[in-house]
């Protein structure tokens, strides 16, 4: 634990680990935009932003996945110094893209990565980082929302829930009153996708696929006969729902083996 | 009040003409399907429209909306934020007009909600007759809103190169005279309207086997109907048939505030009952848990809680939930299979 701030204001830091940094870079852009939550908090370590690097902090916002073993005591570090650990975007908070790799042999694609050097690296099925520490929250999304973002760090600054959808990114959608793709020989994950990206795919005529995340209780075996009935093979099926959710259906997989 | 009659060159006049002072919605082409919208271009309305995605409830009370805004300073003060603006909804299907009729009971009866009244009281209606079916999903005729006696300003009836205009009230009448130019009807036009409006019906079909007015009290025996666990299993509990559906009116109400918590705003949303968390309350018990338990609620609000309450069925027939619904959960077929079961 950290002493408090002689300031008054948070001291934040963040971290990285298997990712693009594209989330760090979208909390850049939403920083340049709202320059109160920059005054509220004080920024001790921001690789991709900054040179300085200190290591007393209250909240840690971490992107990426966990994909190596030696990873696990950085990880364990930042929580035991931090009071709250933000998990950030759909690597953190999920796994990801990254976890796609579990649905082959560790071997086949450390070879595919590292080539000759592959026996140099270590490497470990992908996990979102609450797989490994305690996560207070996860702010979704590939990339984050930059507002979601504001939305979230405002709510933890000030203590109350942060405000994260738990209804599906349908009810965006239909707000929006957007065409449904469906409707248009096309395919989306929206009826059980977590909400909060304000329907961006769907509203440009993508499907959704999945990178906030299911909803709780999302009806999967209706969402896959859906998407069956609109013409999808059961490859392709799975190959939509595992885009970003491998790691949450081979869980969910494990546990209903274990039943 | 009195019939009229409205050469169709002269609508877009019409349209220009009141888009002067007046904000006007009407159906526009959405992509290969159509929305109500505010019009720029008297071109952009499509009378020929089938339906909406959303429906026109939205002119009425918006998706989203600003209730007040409060400052928490040394001196606490509330002000309430009233934003409406003199409207005119054009073109809407009788459906949607029944629709709005139990939206004024639900937002002026028991706690009279301030920001759709205002709204309400903004708005002129100008009402379309329906001379053909949206497609294969419309029941209006078993829902008995096929038709509409009374509800709009102005409602027009299309006779080929005119529109009939019933005037209703004042304010039809008035923007009718202020902004159109419409002449009274004489008998062959009255003689053509009625040959219009009595064609018509056998190009509806009903979709309910059985009287929409028996729906109450077969619903009232039908609380554990294996139809729920059915349609549970198939339900994605995405909410669009409740955010489609032009008699639904349920919200939630967000306050937004400042990052020092001195200042903010209240603001409401459409909500669904069909969303998991919808009837989860302090303390985290869920009421609805199942989805099975969603869609029973979604079928007796239909069918028989707002007639219980208002004297009205809660649904008018128009078909969007239908449409809307990924999974093919049908009303129509859910209230006919409970009535052969019953």
């Amino acid at each position: 634990m950290s002493e408090t701030p002689s300031n008054g204001r948070p001291k934040i830091a963040f971290f990285d680990f298997a990712s693009c940094e594209g989330c760090q870079l979208t909390v850049v852009d939403s920083l340049q935009t709202h320059l109160d939550l920059l005054n509220a908090v004080e920024i001790v370590q921001f690789r991709e932003a900054m040179t300085e690097k200190g290591e007393d902090y209250q909240i840690a916002f971490i992107e990426g996945s966990c994909t190596r073993e030696a990873d696990e005591a950085r990880l364990l570090e930042i929580r035991e110094q931090a009071d709250v650990v933000v998990a950030l975007g759909a690597c953190a908070h999920l796994g990801g893209v990254n976890a796609l790799k579990n649905l082959h042999p560790l071997e086949d694609t450390r070879r595919w990565v590292y080539g000759d050097k592959a026996d140099w690296y270590g490497t470990y099925e992908a996990r979102p980082i609450g797989a490994v520490i305690e996560v207070d929250l996860a702010i979704p999304g590939c990339p984050i929302d930059r507002e979601e973002f504001v939305r979230v760090v405002k709510a933890v600054l000030i203590g109350k829930t942060p405000p994260i959808p738990d209804y599906p990114v349908c009810v965006e959608c239909k707000l929006k009153e957007n065409v449904c793709l469906f409707d248009i020989g096309k395919f989306c994950l929206g009826p059980v996708v977590r909400a909060g990206c304000d329907a961006i795919c769907p509203t440009y005529g993508d499907g959704c696929e999945g990178c906030r995340g299911f909803i709780p209780h999302p009806n999967q075996n209706a969402m896959k006969d859906v998407l069956a009935k609109a013409g999808l093979t059961v490859e392709e099926v799975m190959s939509r729902m595992t885009m970003f959710n491998t790691y949450q259906l081979q869980e969910q997989l494990v546990e209903e083996e274990g039943r | 009040m009195s019939l009229m009659v409205l050469n169709k060159g002269a609508v877009g006049p019409l349209i220009e003409a009141l888009m002067a002072d007046y904000r006007v919605v009407g159906p526009q082409a959405k992509g290969p399907q159509f929305a109500f919208g505010t019009l720029t271009d008297p071109a952009q309305m499509r009378l020929d429209y089938n339906t909406t995605i959303l429906p026109p409830k939205k002119v009425l009370q918006p998706q989203q909306e600003r209730l007040a805004s409060y400052s928490l300073g040394g001196k606490p003060s509330v002000e309430q934020i009233i934003e409406a603006t003199p409207t005119v909804l054009f073109g809407i299907h009788t459906c949607d007009l029944h629709a709005v009729q139990l939206l004024d009971k639900a937002f002026s009866e028991e706690y009279p909600d301030a920001h759709y009244l205002a709204r309400r009281d903004q708005t002129i209606l100008v009402s379309l007759e329906c001379l053909e079916p949206c497609d294969e999903h419309s029941f209006c005729k078993s829902m008995g809103t096929l038709t509409a006696g009374e509800g709009y300003d102005l409602h027009l009836t299309d006779l080929g190169l005119a529109y009939a205009v019933d005037v209703a009230t004042e304010a039809g009448a008035q923007i009718l005279s202020d902004y159109g130019s419409a002449s009274e009807a004489g008998d062959g036009d009255v003689r053509r309207l009625n040959d219009v409006l009595g064609a018509k019906w056998p190009r509806f079909t009903y979709r309910l086997e059985f009287d929409a007015a028996e729906l109450p009290a077969l619903l009232s025996t039908a609380y554990d109907h294996p139809l729920w666990q059915e349609l549970g299993d198939r339900c994605l509990a995405c909410g669009s048939c409740t955010n489609v559906c032009p008699t639904c009116y349920c919200f939630n109400v967000y306050d937004e505030t400042n990052m020092a918590l001195t200042e903010g705003e209240r603001v409401r949303r459409w909500d669904s009952c069909q969303l998991d968390e919808f009837a989860r309350v302090a303390g985290g018990e869920n009421f609805r848990e199942a989805r099975a338990a969603r869609q029973r609620h979604r079928f007796m609000r239909k069918g028989r809680y707002i007639f219980e309450k208002f004297g009205e069925l809660g649904c008018v027939g128009c078909g969007r939930c239908i449409r809307a619904c990924v999974a093919d959960i049908n009303i129509v077929d859910g209230f006919n299979a409970i009535q052969r079961s019953a």
